[in-house]
Formats: structure tokens, C-alpha cells, sequence
């Protein structure tokens, strides 16, 4: 076994590129927490900007084919990639967009090639952003149980009418795409369809909502959502990916990369400031970090994040090396997700108040830690519950149903 | 990076699990439980001749020097059992510690035997006070025309009722690392070995009645037995992980297994959600341990730092077959407790191996320190 990716001379050379020009092209000023809600979205066109300087040089999407506009690199050129820009604290893409991560997906293994040449370049690219559009008010964790939204064909279009909810993020987005029902009449799993549409069609609303989690464009954390409404969207035929009624197939692919599936590679951000604020922070005279009973507390909180590194790492290796999953993306989504919610109490228990509290004075950890208490609870959700990873897990083991049921397909057209 | 098994540590596997399927089956590991000896003759012999106790000891001493990830291979499997004998405490601990601590001619007259299987190896650390560290080595030599008397007792050792040489740690200096270890022929007399009785696994007590050994006995050089003792436990802790990992594979496999077949209110258990969190909980377990395990080998072999990553693994490895028996418990009900079903060798093996060479809180603080925080 080899743990760690070995470099060539030539992929060396590669990262000396990358880091001088990320140096020369990311903004200082993307690296603070925004003040206000004009902040953040001063700070999310900022990092729009350097998604499309990414993306002209193929480096938004560094793994996708080159014949749709992404990178065409192999995946030690995307880690390296994914390495540097983790040290600016960003990822890729550096805004959400976890709807073009898994649409494009989505639309490389389900699409046709029109499809394909229509809908991936702009998001590869950087030009457009992405929503992914599923739950419903009254389909969340059952999600196949979407019946709200529905898609009516008329001549060249559909017509789109319903409902979604605790979707996006702030600032608004360029395209969604989305789950409707095509069939309220027939069998679960095969009424559904999937469409990629356009964002700003006539008919289309949204409405925010705030959350407890922080900011407005943290990602799946975000501390806003939306609820969209769907009055009678015209879309073209060419929406439609994957077929009529074949809605759940296509999503067996972005649940399975949402599920954890694809794996990850990096650092914790948080456990690092932990402990810098533990070793710098004294209580009674003493380093937090000397105390015993926080250095337990410490240990435990390293080990959980070390495991969930692994299982990251596994994951990644068994997507790029193409190796057959069963449990394990959503055996990482359930870890991920407990074990955030249990640092929460952990660091209230190691630090104290201090988590918090964002004070510019007597907060932790230039706020990440109260960041940590919020979005620890917030992420039990996104992507399925934990009880929904764990039904995941039982089928996929063999246990839950009499057969046993296979991962979802990440791999698409090369 | 890779995290596949290479071909050759593939054929390994295959020839280890059918050695295991072929001469120790369910019967033979629950037949065995009540021994005195956990070291079954047919059973070593055959596994002498595979190459099995020699795996780690370097061709000069006549053992095959493979990688520890090598041998990690055949520990996983030999856990399934969970396989008793003197595999760990000879073949690894053992020979570990000698080729740490012994000088060269000692390595030469000691390990050869070892590979062989002809000479059978323990190592005494610990003592009733069931410390892990240097502290808790307190059994002190006297000097006695140029020989040395020990008159004491060592605790927890593994397998030495089936132990033919005793390699003890005792204390020579008042400093805190001031240890040496010495070579004691296990027929000595004033030498007595007793398996302890109970809820636990050829754990020992090793007593000393005035036993007497020649000044030959030290290994190595006086007060560095701690240091190399030490460097031995880095290198042999994963792969006590690696049996613990195999083993909590084997219960895994068992539960899910019985969940799939047993069959009440008119479906297997499995189907039932409250079921299905033990089996979840148990596999979480399972893949935490094989990583945290897998990674310390690698930086091992490769050469890297890997103290905190040995500790983390012990550490986490010893918390997972502990409830990994305990989740596989709450799926077999009443067949887990019926000692034929081979569900309580395991359960009570991972009771052992909990505290055995330091519990979970001793390497997490270990870790820490390796660390630097």
C-alpha cells in the first residue's frame, strides 16, 4: 500500500506553476468573513472572478474532459491542484457549487452528447453556477416521494410547476437543476425526470430562508437557503437528461458522489485552529493544551478526525483507481456528519465559552470555532440525514433488503 | 498511491486463510480455549513450516525478513481465528526485542530457533501494578557472584505457559528508563508460569523464587533495554493491530451473516433498522481500525515518522474489537453467548487485547506526546 501520492519531476514543476499563480491571482481579501450581507456578496463575485480565471485555464474542473471545457488532468494533477488551493483555505470551485460538481457528473453519465456540449462547458468553465434543486416540503429524506414539482410535456417544452425548499445558497445562481415529477400516476422510482435548466426563466421565485449556519455562501453549512417556485417554467425539450421517467437513475449518480462516494483528500480545517488555540490559551496559569483532561478531550478529537481523513482518502482512491464500492460512501457521510456533531460538545467541553462566542476579544479561534458549533449541528442534513446514510449502509451491505443494493455509477464519458 | 494488497501479499492471504479454514476451524479455536498452552504442536509445526515464525526475522538469522505490512497480511488472517499461540509474542514481540536489544551473537544463538519454531519466546513487561510505561518496571536483580537473582513476579505476560525463553524486563538504575533486559531459559528453576484464570486469554503470571541466571543473560547493554524495547513495540504494535483487525473482520462478517439468516417476526433481523445500527456500528469500527492500523504500517516500512500513528492505531483498535464483539453481541442474542458459536472467543480475546501493551486512554496520551502538543 502507498498512502501518499509520489510526484514526478514534471508534476513538481506542475505545482510550482499552480502556487505562483494562485499567488499572483487570488485576492487577499477573499480570505476574510464577511461583515454584512453586501460583504458576502461582494466576496462571493470576487471568488466568482477567480472561478473563471480558473476555469479558462481548465483548472475549475481539473479531472473533466477537455472536450467540454474542463481540465482533462490526471489525478495527481488534481490533487496538486486541490493541495494549493487548500492552503488559501479555499476548495474547487472556491464558491458553492456543489450543483455543477454533481450535475455535470450526472450529465456526463446520463447525457447525450448534445447535452453534454451544451451544458458543460459554461460550467466548467466558471461561467455559470449551479443549484442542485431535490427536497420538497414533503419529500426530504424520501426523496423518491417528490410530487409537488411537476413537468408536463407540450410540443418542444415542458412545463415545470411546483415547489422547492432548503435549496442554493445566497446570492442567487445561474442555472438548477432539478428533480419533477413526470408520472404522478406511476410507480415510485419510475415517475421522475431530471432537468437542467436555466435560473433566470420567466415563472421562476425564490424566497430566502435564514438557518443557524453561518454566512450565506458556506456551502452545503450555509446559514441561508431558499425556497424556489416554479409558476409555469417553459423549458426546452433538451432539459430533459437521462429520459422521461428515468429522473431516479440519473440521481443514483449524484447521491452516490453526495453520499460521500467521491471521496476527499485534505486537511481539517478546524482541528488545526483548535489546537493552536489550546496550545496558545491558558487557563489557571496553564496551557489548555497541557491540561490533562483537555489533551484527553484532544486526542479523542484528533483520532475522529484522523479516521474520517482515511476514510476520505479511501474513497478518493477507490473512485479514481475505479475499484468496486459497496457501504463506503455513505459509511463517509455518516462518520463525517456524527462526528461533527459530536465535536460540538467536545470543543464547548475543551475550550469553554469561548466557542461561542465570534468576539473580536474573547472569541476562539478568530470565530471558527462558534463557525464549528453551528454548522456541526447545520450538516446533519445536507445530502441525506444520518439515519439515511445508515439505510444506505444496511442495503448496500446486504442486510437491509433481500438483495444486496449496488453504489451509484461516477464515471462518465472520458 | 495505492491501498490494494500487492499480488504477493494477495497469495498470501489466500494460502494463509485456507491454512486457517483447513486446520482451525471453529471447533479446533473453541477446543483450544481451555488449554494451559495456547500453543497447539500440529498446529505450530505446520505453521513453522509455512515460514510463518520467521516472517519478520531477517534471512542472516535464518527467519525471511519480509515488510511488516507483509506479515500484517497473515496477522489479519490468523485473527479471524482469533488463532491462539505464541505467533505475536514469539515470532513478532520476541523476536523484535532481540533483534533490538541482543548483541550479534546473541541474535545468532536465539533467533534462529525462533524461525524454526523450536525455541518459543515471550517478553515480560508489566507487573501487578499493570503499568505499560518504564514506571512500572520495579523487579530488581540482586548481584550475586558476577550472576543475577530474581525473586518477584512479572504479570500479563502473554502465552508464557507455553514460553520456552523469557526475555524480562527489570530495573537496573533509579532513573526512569533505567531497564535492562535479561535472557531466562523458562525451565530455570525457581521459574513457575501460570495462565491466570477468568474472562481473558493466556495472560500470565511469571514468578521468581531465587531464580539465578548467568551474567551472559543481559542482552545487549545494561539500561538500554528500555529504549529498545521501545523501538521493538513501535514496530510490533500494528501488527497486534493487524490480528485485531482481522478479527473484528471475521465478527463482522459473522453478524452479518446471522442477521441475514435468523429469521423472527417473519423476516431476517437484518431488516430490522435497530438491528442494522449494531452491524453499522460494528463496520465503522472495523474500517477505523484497518486504516488507522494500514497507515502505521506504511510509514513504517517507508521509513517515516510513525510513533503517533502506532499509538493512534493500538489505541484505536483496541476500543474497536471491544465493541465490535459488543455490537456483534446485540445481534446474536442467546447464539452469541453459546460458547460452540465461537462468538466468545473473540468477545473474550478482545477483552485481553484491550489492555495488553496499553489500553486505548495510555496510547491516546502516548500519541499526544508524540505529537508535541
Amino acid at each position: 500500500m502507498d498512502f501518499e501520492v509520489t510526484y514526478t519531476e514534471e508534476q513538481q514543476r506542475f505545482r510550482r506553476e499552480v502556487r505562483a499563480w494562485l499567488e499572483a491571482n487570488v485576492p487577499s481579501s477573499v480570505q476574510r468573513t464577511p461583515v454584512s450581507a453586501e460583504d458576502s456578496y461582494q466576496r462571493y463575485l470576487e471568488l466568482r472572478a477567480l472561478g473563471r480565471k480558473l476555469g479558462a485555464k481548465g483548472w475549475l474542473y481539473p479531472t473533466a474532459p477537455a472536450r467540454y471545457g474542463g481540465g482533462g488532468l490526471d489525478v495527481d494533477h488534481a490533487i496538486i491542484l486541490e493541495e494549493e488551493v487548500d492552503r488559501f483555505d479555499l476548495s474547487l470551485p472556491p464558491y458553492y457549487d456543489s450543483g455543477g460538481r454533481l450535475g455535470s457528473a450526472s450529465i456526463l453519465v446520463w447525457g447525450t452528447e448534445e447535452q453534454r456540449q451544451t451544458f458543460l462547458p459554461p460550467i466548467y468553465r466558471g461561467e455559470v453556477r449551479t443549484w442542485q434543486l431535490l427536497t420538497e416540503p414533503g419529500a426530504g429524506s424520501d426523496l423518491a416521494g417528490v410530487r409537488m414539482t411537476t413537468a408536463v410535456r407540450d410540443g418542444d417544452e415542458y412545463v415545470i410547476k411546483g415547489q422547492k425548499i432548503f435549496v442554493g445558497s445566497d446570492n442567487g445562481t445561474d442555472r438548477i437543476w432539478l428533480i419533477a415529477c413526470t408520472d404522478p400516476k406511476g410507480k415510485r422510482h419510475e415517475n421522475l425526470s431530471w432537468f437542467m435548466i436555466d435560473a433566470t426563466l420567466p415563472g421562476i421565485s425564490m424566497q430566502p430562508m435564514e438557518l443557524m449556519g453561518t454566512g450565506g455562501e458556506g456551502g452545503t453549512d450555509s446559514g441561508v437557503k431558499q425556497t424556489v417556485f416554479f409558476d409555469d417554467v417553459r423549458v426546452p425539450a433538451l432539459s430533459l437528461v437521462g429520459g422521461e421517467n428515468k429522473g431516479w437513475t440519473v440521481a443514483t449518480t449524484h447521491l452516490e458522489l453526495e453520499h460521500g462516494g467521491g471521496g476527499r483528500i485534505g486537511r481539517n480545517r478546524v482541528w488545526d485552529r483548535l489546537l493552536r488555540y489550546c496550545q496558545e490559551t491558558k487557563r489557571d496559569g496553564v496551557p489548555l493544551s497541557q491540561q490533562q483532561d483537555v489533551r484527553d478531550s484532544l486526542a479523542d478529537i484528533y483520532i475522529k478526525t484522523e479516521i474520517q481523513r482515511l476514510f476520505g482518502l479511501r474513497n478518493f482512491w477507490l473512485t479514481y483507481a475505479r475499484k468496486p464500492k459497496s457501504y463506503e460512501g455513505p459509511q463517509l457521510s455518516y462518520f463525517r456528519k456524527t462526528t461533527g456533531l459530536w465535536m460540538t460538545g467536545a470543543i464547548l467541553d475543551a475550550v469553554g465559552p469561548a466557542a461561542l462566542t465570534t468576539d473580536s476579544g474573547w472569541g476562539s479561534a478568530a470565530g471558527f470555532l462558534e463557525t464549528q458549533q453551528r454548522n456541526g449541528i447545520v450538516s446533519v442534513h445536507p445530502g441525506g440525514t444520518t439515519d439515511i446514510q445508515r439505510v444506505q449502509m444496511a442495503r448496500r451491505i446486504g442486510i437491509g433488503r433481500s438483495t444486496r443494493e449496488k453504489a451509484g455509477t461516477v464515471h462518465g464519458a472520458e | 498511491m495505492d491501498l490494494a494488497l500487492t499480488e504477493s501479499q494477495e497469495l498470501l492471504r489466500t494460502t494463509a486463510r485456507s491454512f486457517m479454514e483447513r486446520e482451525a476451524p471453529v471447533d479446533v479455536i473453541v477446543g483450544l480455549q481451555k488449554r494451559d498452552s495456547s500453543l497447539a504442536p500440529d498446529l505450530w509445526q505446520k505453521a513453522a513450516r509455512l515460514g510463518w515464525l520467521g516472517i519478520l526475522i531477517p534471512a542472516e538469522y535464518g527467519g525471511s525478513g519480509e515488510r511488516l505490512s507483509d506479515a500484517a497480511v497473515l496477522y489479519e488472517e490468523m485473527g479471524r481465528g482469533p488463532l491462539p499461540g505464541p505467533f505475536f509474542s514469539s515470532g513478532v514481540l520476541g523476536a523484535l526485542t532481540v533483534l533490538e536489544g541482543a548483541s550479534e551473537a546473541q541474535r545468532r544463538q536465539i533467533l534462529p530457533g525462533v524461525a524454526t519454531g523450536e525455541r518459543v519466546l515471550t517478553v515480560a513487561i508489566t507487573e501487578p501494578n499493570a503499568s505499560w510505561g518504564p514506571g512500572g518496571i520495579t523487579l530488581a536483580p540482586q548481584g550475586r557472584n558476577g550472576s543475577y537473582v530474581l525473586n518477584g513476579t512479572k504479570l500479563f505476560v502473554a502465552d508464557a505457559t507455553s514460553a520456552t525463553d523469557l526475555v524480562v524486563a527489570v530495573r537496573t538504575g533509579e532513573g526512569p528508563a533505567d531497564v535492562s533486559l535479561l535472557h531466562v531459559d523458562a525451565k530455570t528453576r525457581g521459574v513457575t508460569t501460570r495462565r491466570l484464570p477468568g474472562f481473558v486469554s493466556w495472560q500470565c503470571e511469571v514468578s521468581f523464587d531465587n531464580v539465578v541466571v548467568p551474567a551472559s543473560a543481559l542482552l545487549g547493554e545494561a539500561q538500554r533495554g528500555w529504549a529498545a524495547l521501545s523501538r521493538a513495540l513501535e514496530r510490533a504494535l500494528p501488527l497486534l493491530c493487524a490480528y485485531i483487525v482481522g478479527a473484528c473482520q471475521a465478527v463482522y462478517e459473522k453478524s452479518v451473516a446471522y442477521s441475514q439468516s435468523r429469521v423472527q417476526f417473519g423476516v431476517p433481523v437484518g431488516r430490522f433498522q435497530r438491528v442494522q445500527d449494531h452491524v453499522i456500528r460494528l463496520v465503522n469500527h472495523l474500517d477505523s481500525a484497518r486504516w488507522t492500523t494500514w497507515e502505521a504500517l506504511w510509514k513504517l516500512d517507508t521509513g517515516r515518522p510513525a510513533a503517533a500513528s502506532v499509538h493512534m492505531a493500538k489505541a484505536v483498535a483496541s476500543e474497536a474489537y471491544l465493541d465490535v464483539c459488543n455490537a456483534a453481541h446485540e445481534v446474536h442474542a442467546g447464539m452469541g453467548v453459546l460458547v460452540e458459536y465461537g462468538l466468545v472467543a473473540h468477545t473474550q480475546m478482545s477483552r485481553t487485547l484491550f489492555h495488553y501493551l496499553g489500553d486505548p486512554r495510555w496510547h491516546k496520551r502516548a500519541m499526544a506526546n508524540a505529537l508535541d502538543w
